[in-house]
């Protein structure tokens, strides 16, 4: 079964991808679509191939077949080095936990990825400043990883994420190790931070609550897509109070 | 207690793929910590027991009835040193059962008795070179325990009691050379050159004692590190703090144990090879490298210990607070302190001096080397602040904060190395040059006479060499009373035979067995032959440097490759994530490389520095081109070694980041 977007222009897409582990398939042909400032959630039990998934449109991986796009370029024939320097500078990332460097400020480490591609260390930790308050960071800049809660630290992560400003948004289990509410609160921002700067989000998690946040829910079986609905168990991003409401309508429903 | 014992042995072979190779890496750690442990002691009780083989040609005066007469002289063939025992059995002497070790009885007049070595080179060369000097029946050969070392020459030759060569004064004497000494027996006692190289022995001994222990422990934190995750899990879900500690000391005494073990058997495979070394004459017997069984138990009990103490002393941040580790928090600075406590033990060098008592000079350079170990965090831990506020680049920025973070690791990376400096620094000033000596002749040759009788020598030493057909100008020094002259002393002359400069090895041992004889009790000896031992000494002191050094080095290398590893498996999670987001492994690499060299290039001065100032008080000559010599090759191999266990560590960085979907373990 394939499931695919219907959006003006696809920022990603992957075509008929496949990828076995050994004797395990762990993705059996899968076609997907993830449109520009969308939220696609990524939903499945374990071992469904969710994190596969992920992996191959995001560079990390290179599917056994089938062909990965961004942009209308194709990105899984690239090599380790072009899909790294491709993962660096067009996609984030937000993990579960352990993605900050312990030893880093919080400013640093928001700072390093734009350190990493070349911008000097006082421009790129001014730039990663201007994140902090919008997040809701004030006064966190120098505090180290050790030292802020879960939420916290999900937040500089996502911070780290935007801050090369990629096209899209890749979250494996973003509140996995945090609490309810705190889990709430760190999607909201991780949606409408990630729509108001124009780019495309995909979450991988086995939590509805989480899912619901997102445009559009793909659950996955057996390494294929059973099925594809539109969040509405969170309020409607269409609804005027939703955080994500404002400049973020452009959206076909099937 | 079983029951937490026998968890902590299913969680050590369940640790899996990663939490194995800590365990490997800190059991190589201790194997090669305990077998030169081993070594270390083995040549303290090595020349001991060559220094007890050795007495017996140190005769003690009988005070009540004496058995025979001693005498001990060297004579020199090719470039070697003979050590001749003259011994005359008094009545009585044979039945009495005393007699010299080595040989089966007490040697008769006319007797002469060989060490295999010795007997080996008379039959390889012609007679008038070198059997022609000990006339008389060879009885038999010298065993083993009479001799020093394997390729020892000794002979022993029996005399009467009436022969001038044990009846007449010694022209000169020295810790070599002994007149005619009345024996009871032939114990004997230790003499000084021996005592020499067993002081020297118990420095080189603290050099690599420190260094070594400095390494156990951080091999045991090693392990530790890797088990804090697991442990603040087991507190969580409530093991005591006495079960945990239980678990950690049994689980890295266990591999203690196991790896002390194998260390000792590397210890034994490596000792033939070991008793090649040619230390104060010679290799050594397989035998004298054996520690002997107690110090051997003790190494064996004392390495788990030591590792089982190390190992509670890095758990305690686990103990104390179940959120211990989970929780990253800005550490406390590192104190002033440390370096005062630097100063400190340096201050006292300056009193020091060459008169000092060894013990003193052991525990002041032990003292400046731990002071060293402890400031080395506390510089680490500065040199980061410098680096991370002048990092531009992202890599200088990692490298600072990660000094900063954790000085202790990284000084644990570099410290062996950095403490070798300290050692090269030491031994680099303390080695003399042979050109010290200066180039003694070695064709000219020298016997001692009493001074009333030189004349009659020179004559018979003139038709002597006449008939072995040598060409030879003897000539007479005039009777004086040099430096060498005491009270005890006859007064003597010199005479002096000068063969050509031309003359081959050949001519000048033949010349030697011509001469042999012609003042009883002395022997023809060049200028060269007088500095042979302090020849053998300064060639002794590199050789030792060397091996103190090459062990240092292996120690260090090998802790700075354990250490760069660990430091991999530890932040694996870190690492595999920023690999994941596009981080380019160079960077992390490059992080890595900053984070050692800088500060094994501060540290490694300052411990060479320190090194050269402790040994000051005991320097008898500038820097000479073989200390120049061990300092550079110190440097480069320092950081070369350092580079490369580096460079060992990127493939373990490489797999440990693959996995694109890390867990903690």
């Amino acid at each position: 079964m394939s499931t695919t977007a219907d959006t003006n222009e696809p920022v990603l897409t992957g075509r008929g991808l496949v990828k076995r582990f050994g004797t395990t398939v762990a993705l059996a042909g899968v076609d997907v679509a993830i449109g520009r400032t969308e939220a696609v959630a990524i939903m499945g039990p374990s071992g469904s191939g969710k994190s596969t998934l992920l992996h191959c449109l995001a560079g990390i991986m290179r599917p056994d077949s089938g062909e990965v796009h961004l942009l209308g370029q194709r990105i899984d024939t690239m090599g380790e080095r072009g899909r790294s320097e491709l993962r660096r500078t067009r996609f984030g990332f937000v993990f579960q936990f352990g993605q900050l460097l312990p030893e880093l400020p919080a400013d640093e480490n928001v700072a390093l990825p734009l350190m990493l591609g070349g911008v000097p260390r006082a421009k790129a930790v001014g730039e990663a400043r201007r994140w902090f308050a919008p997040l809701g960071l004030d006064g966190l800049t120098a505090r180290r990883p050790g030292e802020l809660s879960g939420g916290q630290a999900q937040r500089v992560a996502i911070a780290r994420a935007l801050v090369t400003r990629p096209a899209v948004i890749f979250a494996d289990e973003p509140t996995g190790a945090l609490d309810q509410a705190t889990g709430q609160e760190t999607m909201r921002l991780l949606v409408e931070a990630t729509k108001h700067n124009g780019a495309s989000l995909v979450v991988v998690t086995h939590d509805p609550q989480v899912a619901a946040w997102c445009d559009r829910v793909l659950e996955m079986r057996d390494g294929r897509i059973i099925g594809s609905r539109y969040g509405t168990a969170a309020p409607s991003p269409q609804d005027p109070g939703h955080p994500a409401a404002p400049e973020t309508t452009v959206r076909g429903r099937a | 207690m079983t029951g937490v014992l026998s968890l902590s042995w299913r969680l050590l072979r369940g640790a899996g793929r990663h939490g194995m190779l800590g365990t490997v890496l800190t059991a190589a750690a201790v194997t090669v910590s305990t077998a030169l442990l081993l070594f270390t002691i083995a040549g303290n009780v090595a020349f001991l027991a060559r220094a007890d083989r050795e007495a017996w040609r140190h005769p003690v005066e009988a005070s009540g009835g004496a058995v025979a007469i001693q005498a001990v002289a060297q004579d020199f063939v090719e470039d070697e040193i003979i050590t001749v025992v003259t011994i005359a059995p008094l009545d009585g002497a044979e039945r009495s059962g005393v007699h010299p070790p080595g040989l089966t009885r007490m040697p008769r007049p006319g007797e002469v008795w060989l060490s295999p070595a010795l007997a080996e080179l008379a039959r390889r060369l012609p007679d008038e070179r070198l059997a022609g000097r000990f006339p008389g029946t060879v009885a038999g050969t010298i065993g083993d325990e009479a001799l020093v070392h394997p390729d020892e020459l000794v002979a022993v030759v029996g005399r009467a009691p009436d022969d001038p060569a044990v009846t007449r004064k010694p022209l000169y004497a020295s810790s070599t050379v002994i007149g005619p000494t009345r024996v009871a027996d032939f114990t004997g006692k230790h003499g000084e050159m021996l005592l020499g190289y067993r002081i020297l022995t118990v420095i080189a001994s603290v050099l690599m004692v420190v260094p070594l222990l400095v390494f156990g422990g951080a091999a045991a934190r090693l392990t530790v590190a890797r088990r804090d995750q697991r442990l603040a899990a087991l507190r969580l879900v409530g093991a005591t703090p006495g079960q945990v500690v239980l678990m950690t000391v049994a689980e890295a005494v266990i591999v203690a144990a196991g790896a002390a073990v194998l260390g000792l058997v590397l210890y034994v495979a490596s000792m033939p090879l070991v008793a090649r070394i040619e230390l104060a004459g010679g290799p050594w017997f397989v035998s004298d490298l054996w520690p002997g069984l107690l110090p051997v138990a003790g190494v064996l009990l004392a390495v788990p210990l030591l590792v089982g103490v190390s190992a509670v002393a890095g758990l305690r941040r686990v103990v104390i607070s179940p959120l211990g580790v989970a929780k990253r928090e800005t550490p406390p600075g590192m104190r002033v302190i440390r370096l005062v406590a630097l100063f400190a033990a340096l201050a006292v060098v300056p009193l020091a001096s060459r008169s000092t008592s060894v013990t003193v000079v052991a525990v002041v350079l032990a003292l400046a080397f731990l002071a060293l170990n402890l400031t080395g965090p506390w510089v680490v831990s500065v040199i980061g602040r410098i680096t991370a506020r002048v990092a531009r680049g992202p890599a200088a920025l990692l490298a600072g904060r990660r000094l900063v973070d954790d000085p202790r690791s990284a000084w644990r990376t570099i410290a062996g190395v950095a403490l070798t400096g300290f050692i090269a620094g030491f031994t680099g000033l303390l080695t003399p040059s042979g050109g010290m000596l200066g180039s003694p002749s070695t064709t000219d040759l020298i016997v001692l006479a009493p001074a009333e009788q030189v004349r009659t020598v020179a004559g018979g030493a003139r038709v002597r060499l006449a008939r072995a057909g040598i060409e030879a100008k003897v000539r007479v020094s005039e009777p004086r009373a040099d430096g060498r002259s005491r009270a005890d002393v006859p007064q003597r002359a010199r005479v002096i035979v000068e063969l050509p400069e031309t003359a081959s090895t050949a001519q000048v041992d033949t010349a030697r067995t011509a001469l042999a004889g012609l003042v009883p009790g002395h022997v023809a000896t060049s200028p060269m032959d007088e500095q042979r031992a302090a020849f053998i000494l300064f060639a002794d002191l590199r050789t030792g440097t060397l091996i103190v050094l090459a062990a240092s080095f292996l120690v260090a290398i090998v802790s700075a490759g354990i250490t760069a590893s660990s430091s991999v498996l530890d932040r694996r999670q870190t690492y595999a994530l920023l690999r994941l987001a596009g981080t380019p492994l160079e960077v992390l690499d490059r992080a890595r490389r900053i984070e050692t060299l800088v500060p094994l290039a501060v540290m490694g001065g300052g411990s060479l520095l320190a090194g050269m100032f402790c040994a000051l008080p005991f320097v008898f000559a500038t820097l000479s081109a073989g200390g120049a010599a061990i300092l550079l090759v110190t440097i480069a191999v320092g950081f070369g070694g350092v580079i490369a266990a580096d460079a060992l560590s990127r493939p373990l960085l490489r797999a440990v980041t693959r996995n694109p979907a890390p867990r903690p373990d």
